[in-house]
């Protein structure tokens, strides 16, 4: 077990930056999940850690120890590749064994450990086949013993369970959390579904084009988004932005978009004045805190409905305003016809601002 | 089936018979007498059985086709072993390093597949005179395995490539070195290539004629291919024996064909088309 | 870091094995073709007057015979050239031909195999085969044309000067045509069956099916059997040693046979010519594939 540091990695492709001055410090026995769209990133940074690639700059330290000279076996990781990467030609036990026999540890030891693993994992009767002749997910959990036998300081694992169907995925999801709760494994876990990041992590760092976007737990990267993107990026349907530009009137502020104005409040107005770098901003709300009425209301906001989207106990309603289209959760509405009149209003204390230029948030 | 198709198949089939009659024809010479055969094996009349033909040349006083099998043999299996064992771990360089000159000298190494044996030959020859290898198996060994590294390395380098990474990589965060990944991971994983290359150099060698011819001088040293051509006579040549000889010769290569026949032809599709 | 060793460990021994028997080798032939040689010792610089030698020797090329148009001897590297123009088109065509047509004929796989037997045989046993089926009393050929009534012309066609050399030819078509074959079987398997079927439905026939599609979709393959047999040709020794030795009087010979003859059989051996004659075959297959490669990366 040990805490592992990485600090300003960069790693270039050609005239690829696939990792840009990355920095991250993950403590020892926690779970952190790199998030990120594709080809952000994410699985170069753990090979980087892994010691798979070698960093064109930056440290990497596991357990306060600088690694980036060491190789891959010597630095006491493990991990779970997305293909899982079995030995094709060796049985699921001796794919288990083969971390411990590459150590030289002792006969008997090493078939106490597999065994011990693969009851962990629920996977006895399957020492014997080769990993053809297994499903998907029992190659998951082979590929999970292979790394769990050594007792590593770390784990790495990159999108371990995105072969698997749906239900499996979710299943496994909670075993993974709860092995790496009893096991107290250091573990840095790649997904590009937020949900199984919001879900497993204890900490998320959400990442884009090779750059680290936010480093923070999963209620304060969902209520608290530090960029743009991990505003969009993070919550499904995405979060809704709306240009719009700064206008003072009469000592009140408003942002205008056009279609409509909404009025800062005098707290919110102070903050966009210090922050923002131009009058260009960003409104953002999500659809799960954006109200849908079918009568006026007072700092309402009128709209046609433009495509209603049934989910089962909720509906997403395309409320078109103006030229652009918010996206709506509400609870199902029985009388919604495309077309029709209704009015929205934002919850307040759940509306964000962002600097256009900068794609920081300001509120 | 339509005209069209019968026209087909029959045209296909005489082609057949085309590649056929001459294998036909040395088989059932070399099962007859001479006597039967000087004028024609395809006159049946009179037809006699014999394995006397077979046993001539196989115990033949000077050139037993016996003793050529032996030394055929023992050339043969290690000029197949260790190419493959030498070309591979520099596929496996090709394949998975990087390191300066790489393409440079890959391709230096394919070129080489162009060469003619005669171009080296009398060089070797010297090499050979010099160190006594001269008449000696190793020193066919040596120039074989030598001679067979370029396509080995081609074939194999390419069917590295296709090899997921990940399970190399995986080996070697689990504590393997670079020689524990080749030869406890890549090795076993690429059976099925070193199949199809191992009965393609083992005929190879088998076939071989030339570097035979140059190497091996006497009579006691001859492998298979080198005694055929002692059975034509001058003025009269003995069909009987040649046509035992031959069907001798080609048994072998036969055989290793028949029995890895998929692999064989991969073999020699696989080094050319990808996939 | 360990990534600088490893690859060099792991190509030492393919390389020191490649230079000792073969790059050194060749190079040293390269370099010879251009000494003076007494027996193995190279006693003087011979610049190019071994070539001189080689080419003014009707054995290479018979300048006389072929100023006046007549048939063989014309020199071991005319023989080599007319081998390339007459077998190469011939095999290459007609395994393309069987490749297409044993694709949906009953048995076709086993045809294949008995044709494609050719490349798994020793070629010398190929010569054997073809020393037999052109013999006057016991071959086959003969046989047959005794049969459609021109028993007149029966003879041992490799034993004849204007004959031996093509019939060799002919012969080594039948031995080769197995691998250009096999290639295209293995190509045209590779081509998606519904190209073909959206050509059919486009309205073309069979035959326009197979030259704008089959023909051009192989084009890749037929590189590979075109380079492959043109080397072949050129290379081409054992066939000639076992069913003529070159002969009759030099009829049937090729380059390969005049280096063994020049190297290891005339006695006292002549190193100097025997490795300039072998150059001039490197230089040609050599020159042959890196003008392919170049061709095939563009
Ligand atoms: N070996 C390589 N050679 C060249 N470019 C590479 C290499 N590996 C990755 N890249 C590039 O680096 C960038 C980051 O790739 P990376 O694999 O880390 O993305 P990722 O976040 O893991 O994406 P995904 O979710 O699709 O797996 C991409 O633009 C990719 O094309
Ligand atoms: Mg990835």
């Amino acid at each position: 077990m040990a805490r592992v540091v990485v600090r300003n990695l960069t790693k270039k492709f050609g005239n690829v930056t696939a990792v840009n001055r990355l920095t991250l410090d993950v403590r020892d026995g926690e779970f952190v999940v790199l998030l990120g769209p594709s080809g952000c990133g994410k699985t170069t940074t753990l090979r980087c850690i892994a010691g798979l690639e070698a960093p064109d700059e930056g440290e990497i330290y596991i357990g306060d120890k600088l690694v980036n000279e060491l190789p891959p076996k010597d630095r006491n990781i493990a991990m779970v590749f997305q293909s899982y990467a079995l030995y094709p030609h060796m049985k699921v036990y001796d794919n288990i064994a083969f971390p411990l026999k590459m150590r030289k540890y002792p006969k008997s030891e090493i078939d106490r450990r597999v065994r011990e693993v693969a009851r962990l994992l629920k996977i006895e009767e399957l020492l014997d086949r080769k990993p053809k002749q297994l499903s998907g997910g029992q190659q998951q959990r082979v590929a999970l013993g292979r790394a769990l036998v050594r007792e590593p300081d770390v784990f790495l694992m990159d999108e371990p369970l995105s072969n698997l169907d749906a239900k499996l995925r979710v299943y496994m999801r909670a075993e993974l959390k709860r092995l790496q709760r009893e096991l107290k494994v250091t573990t840095i876990y790649v997904t590009h579904d937020q949900v199984e990041a919001m879900t497993m992590a204890d900490r998320i760092a959400v990442m884009n084009n090779g750059v680290l976007q936010q480093y923070a737990e999963a209620s304060e990267i969902y209520s608290r988004p530090s960029t743009v993107f991990v505003a969009g990026f993070i919550g499904s349907p995405p979060m809704n932005f709306i240009e719009c530009t700064l206008v003072e009137e009469q000592g009140e502020a408003y942002l205008d978009a056009g279609a409509f104005r909404y009025k800062l409040s005098e707290e919110q107005a102070k903050l966009v004045r210090e922050k923002a770098s131009s009058s260009e901003l960003l409104l953002g709300v999500r659809p799960e805190h954006i109200t849908l009425h079918l009568k006026p209301v007072e700092e309402g906001i009128k709209g046609r409905v433009y495509v209603v989207e049934p989910l089962g106990a909720e509906l997403i309603v395309n409320v078109k305003i103006g030229e652009s289209i918010l996206k709506v959760k509400t609870p199902v509405h029985g009388e919604l016809k495309v077309d029709q009149e209704v009015w929205v209003s934002f919850n307040r204390d759940r509306v964000y601002i962002f600097d256009k230029r900068t794609e920081e948030s300001i509120i | 089936m339509s005209r069209k198709r019968v026209l087909i198949h029959v045209v296909a089939w005489s082609i057949a018979l085309i590649w056929i009659i001459p294998y036909l024809g040395v088989f059932i010479a070399s099962v007859r007498p001479y006597s039967e055969i000087v004028d024609g094996w395809w006159n049946l009349h009179p037809f006699t059985l014999t394995l006397d033909s077979y046993s001539a040349v196989w115990n033949h006083k000077t050139y037993p086709l016996k003793r050529a099998f032996v030394n055929s043999i023992l050339i043969a299996i290690p000029a197949t072993i260790i190419p493959i064992l030498v070309a591979s771990l520099a596929a496996y360089s090709f394949a998975r390093f990087s390191f300066p000159v790489k393409d440079m000298l890959f391709l230096t190494i394919v070129a080489l597949m162009s060469l003619p044996q005669q171009v080296v030959i009398i060089p070797v020859f010297f090499l050979m005179s010099d160190m006594g290898l001269i008449n000696t198996r190793l020193g066919l060994i040596l120039l074989h395995s030598s001679f067979g590294l370029p396509w080995i390395i081609l074939f194999l380098r390419n069917f590295f490539m296709t090899l997921p990474v990940e399970v190399e990589e995986a080996a070697r965060i689990d504590g393997a070195s670079d020689f524990q990944v080749y030869f406890r991971i890549v090795m076993p994983m690429s059976l099925p290539a070193l199949a199809s290359i191992a009965a393609l150099q083992f005929n190879w060698v088998w076939n071989d004629f030339f570097f035979a011819l140059i190497l091996l001088l006497s009579p006691d040293k001859y492998v298979v291919t080198q005694t055929i051509p002692m059975f034509i006579g001058r003025y009269l040549i003995s069909w009987d024996k040649v046509a035992a000889a031959s069907i001798l010769d080609m048994s072998v290569p036969l055989v290793v064909f028949a029995l890895l026949q998929k692999w064989y032809v991969k073999g020699v599709v696989g080094g050319v088309i990808k996939g | 870091m360990r990534r600088h060793r490893t690859p060099l460990l792991f190509l030492a021994p393919a390389l020191a094995m490649l230079l000792l028997f073969v790059i050194y080798p060749f190079v040293y032939t390269v370099c010879g073709s251009f000494l003076k040689w007494k027996g193995r010792s190279i006693v003087g610089v011979a610049g190019v007057s071994n070539y001189q030698r080689v080419l003014g020797s009707s054995d290479i090329l018979n300048v006389r015979r072929l100023l006046k148009l007549k048939g063989p001897p014309l020199g071991a590297l005319v023989h080599n050239l007319l081998w390339i123009l007459i077998q190469v088109p011939l095999s290459t065509a007609l395994g393309l031909l069987l490749a297409v047509l044993l694709r949906d004929v009953k048995g076709g796989v086993v045809i294949k195999s008995v044709i494609f037997l050719g490349m798994v045989i020793p070629m010398v046993v190929g010569g054997i085969l073809l020393r037999f089926i052109y013999d006057a009393h016991a071959g086959v050929v003969n046989a047959v044309i005794r049969l459609i009534g021109l028993g007149k012309y029966a003879k041992t066609w490799t034993a004849h000067p204007d004959t031996a050399l093509y019939s060799l030819i002919v012969g080594s078509v039948w031995i080769w045509t197995g691998f250009s074959m096999v290639l295209y079987s293995a190509g045209l398997e590779s081509i998606p069956k519904e190209i073909f079927e959206a050509a059919r439905i486009d309205g073309a026939s069979g035959f326009r099916i197979f030259w704008h599609i089959t023909v051009p979709m192989l084009r890749p393959i037929t590189i590979v059997v075109l380079t492959m047999s043109v080397l072949w040709a050129l290379k081409v020794f054992d066939i000639v040693f076992v069913a003529t030795r070159g002969g009759p009087g030099g009829a049937s010979s090729v380059l390969a046979l005049e280096m063994y003859f020049r190297a290891f059989y005339h006695m006292p051996p002549d190193y100097g010519a025997a490795m300039a004659i072998v150059t001039i075959l490197t230089l040609m297959t050599l020159g042959f594939a890196v003008y392919v490669f170049r061709l095939v990366v563009k």
